[in-house]
């Protein structure tokens, strides 16, 4: 099946599987390893990109259903080599553990602050909430998306 | 993971949706967003040869006003509801609880046609629309009906959809005159579960303060999504003083048929329909919801 679509900024015409997800193309097909496998039934939320800037779950979307669509990866963050101001705050506060969950998480808040750009932290929390970090470390992770927020 | 390979079908048109659906060659399936579908795969609950998208069928996700009716596209997301200014204004019930569907990132893929089709017993979406009298429209190899959603739900995730099928658009009339509304949801884990227990309700009071009209759509507590009438009659023609609405609250824990899983038990349940019904009336007579 024939695909096109706009990846991180870059027109992508590929070919992949009727049956492949977002996540088996980006990570099979095109080799961006950014976007983590977790769970594979849309609950964990480590898969999450962006497409027209909107969450997505890699793994639950087929990859059929980005065709013509804006999709946004983990790799598509950092622009002209400078982090996207998420990045920054995540690093200086430590709000990466083992790392897994974060680009999903990322994410997810760059979609949050790209329609609420001044969240509550009840807010942030509702909207991560189906974002599952196993090192148990939500609280830098608030704080790194406030901080981003309020810098603004 | 891979999912267990199946051929991809992209109609663009109802009519050859339909036909692809209904040829008997195999298993087929209808696909929306996928969020349910997907998932289902991937576990292995369903095998199907070839999956019929709909995503290219023109005008299945209109949001549009329609002689008064909100009428959705059965492919309209909830994320665009939630958003939709018609909605908001006009049918703030239904925003309110479109807006408690899972996360942003199912809400932006899962749509109000396959919410419906897949009839969970746990759906935000459900009660508020069975609360607003909505009438769901389908087509398939006979022709077009609607369905009014009392009826929709058949069973344990069981829609009235006869094979090949499809639903194309929900109808929703305006809330009588003057009536508030709500949509209550408790979740026994976190914010993004499923409802143990969801609630919506809408009351319109007359000038005495007595309520004219009472409806009342309860979310996980029977095997599908129900009305609580009992519960409704119990209001009708009552001031909502705290009898009576300790009494409505009674009457739907009584009509609650609820199941036992792993959020809860069917017990548990039935109790939290006692308390969340009391609470959304008791916030809605006060105004605090």
């Amino acid at each position: 099946m024939k695909l096109a679509f706009t990846l991180n900024g870059r027109p992508c015409a590929t070919e992949t599987p009727e049956h492949w997800t977002v996540l088996d193309l980006l990570r099979d097909g095109l080799g961006l390893m950014g976007t983590k496998y977790g769970c594979g039934e849309g609950v964990c939320g480590t898969c999450t990109v962006l497409a027209d800037g909107r969450p997505i779950r890699a793994c639950l979307v087929l990859a059929a259903h980005v065709r013509d669509r804006a999709l946004m990866t983990v790799e598509g963050l950092e622009t002209d080599g400078r982090l996207d101001p998420l990045q920054i705050a995540f690093a200086e506060r430590g709000a990466a553990q083992c790392g897994y969950c974060t680009p999903g998480i990322m994410l997810a808040a760059k979609a949050l602050l790209g329609e609420n750009p001044a969240p509550t932290e009840h807010q942030v929390r509702e909207t991560l909430s189906g974002n599952l970090c196993r090192c148990t470390g939500y609280t830098k992770i608030v704080e790194a998306v406030l901080a981003v927020a309020g810098s603004r | 993971m891979r999912l267990h390979p199946f051929r991809l079908l992209e109609p663009e048109s109802l009519k050859d949706a339909i036909d692809a659906l209904g040829r008997l060659d195999g298993e087929a399936r209808l696909v929306a967003g996928g969020t349910a579908l997907v998932a289902m795969i991937r576990l292995g609950l369903v095998k199907p040869d070839r999956l019929v998208s709909l995503h290219r069928v023109p005008a299945l996700s209109r949001i549009a006003v329609e002689d008064g009716s909100l009428v959705l596209g059965a492919m309209a997301t909830h994320a665009d509801i939630e958003r939709a200014r018609v909605v908001r204004d006009g049918w703030p019930l239904l925003a309110d609880a479109v807006r408690r569907v899972a996360t942003p990132a199912i809400r932006t893929s899962g749509t109000i046609g396959g919410n419906l089709a897949y009839a969970e017993a746990a759906s935000d979406p459900a009660p508020a629309l069975l609360c607003l009298d909505a009438e769901v429209r389908v087509a398939g190899p006979g022709g077009q009906r609607a369905v009014p959603i009392a009826r929709f739900f058949r069973g344990f995730y069981e829609a009235a959809l006869e094979p090949g099928e499809i639903v194309t658009a929900v109808r929703v009339p305006p809330a009588p005159a003057g009536a508030r509304g709500g949509y209550v949801k408790y979740t026994s884990r976190s914010a993004e579960d499923k409802p143990l227990v969801g609630v919506a309700a809408l009351v319109a009071l007359d000038a005495s303060a007595r309520c004219v009209e009472a409806r009342i759509g309860l979310g996980g507590a029977a095997p599908t999504p129900m009305r609580a009438a009992q519960a409704e009659r119990a209001l009708r023609g009552e001031a909502l003083s705290d009898a009576a609405v300790r009494a409505a609250a009674e009457a739907a824990a009584r009509e609650a048929d609820p199941l036992s899983d792993l959020m809860g038990s069917a017990d548990y349940r039935r109790e939290m329909v006692r308390v969340w019904v009391r609470r959304l009336l008791v916030a809605l007579r006060d105004g605090t919801n």
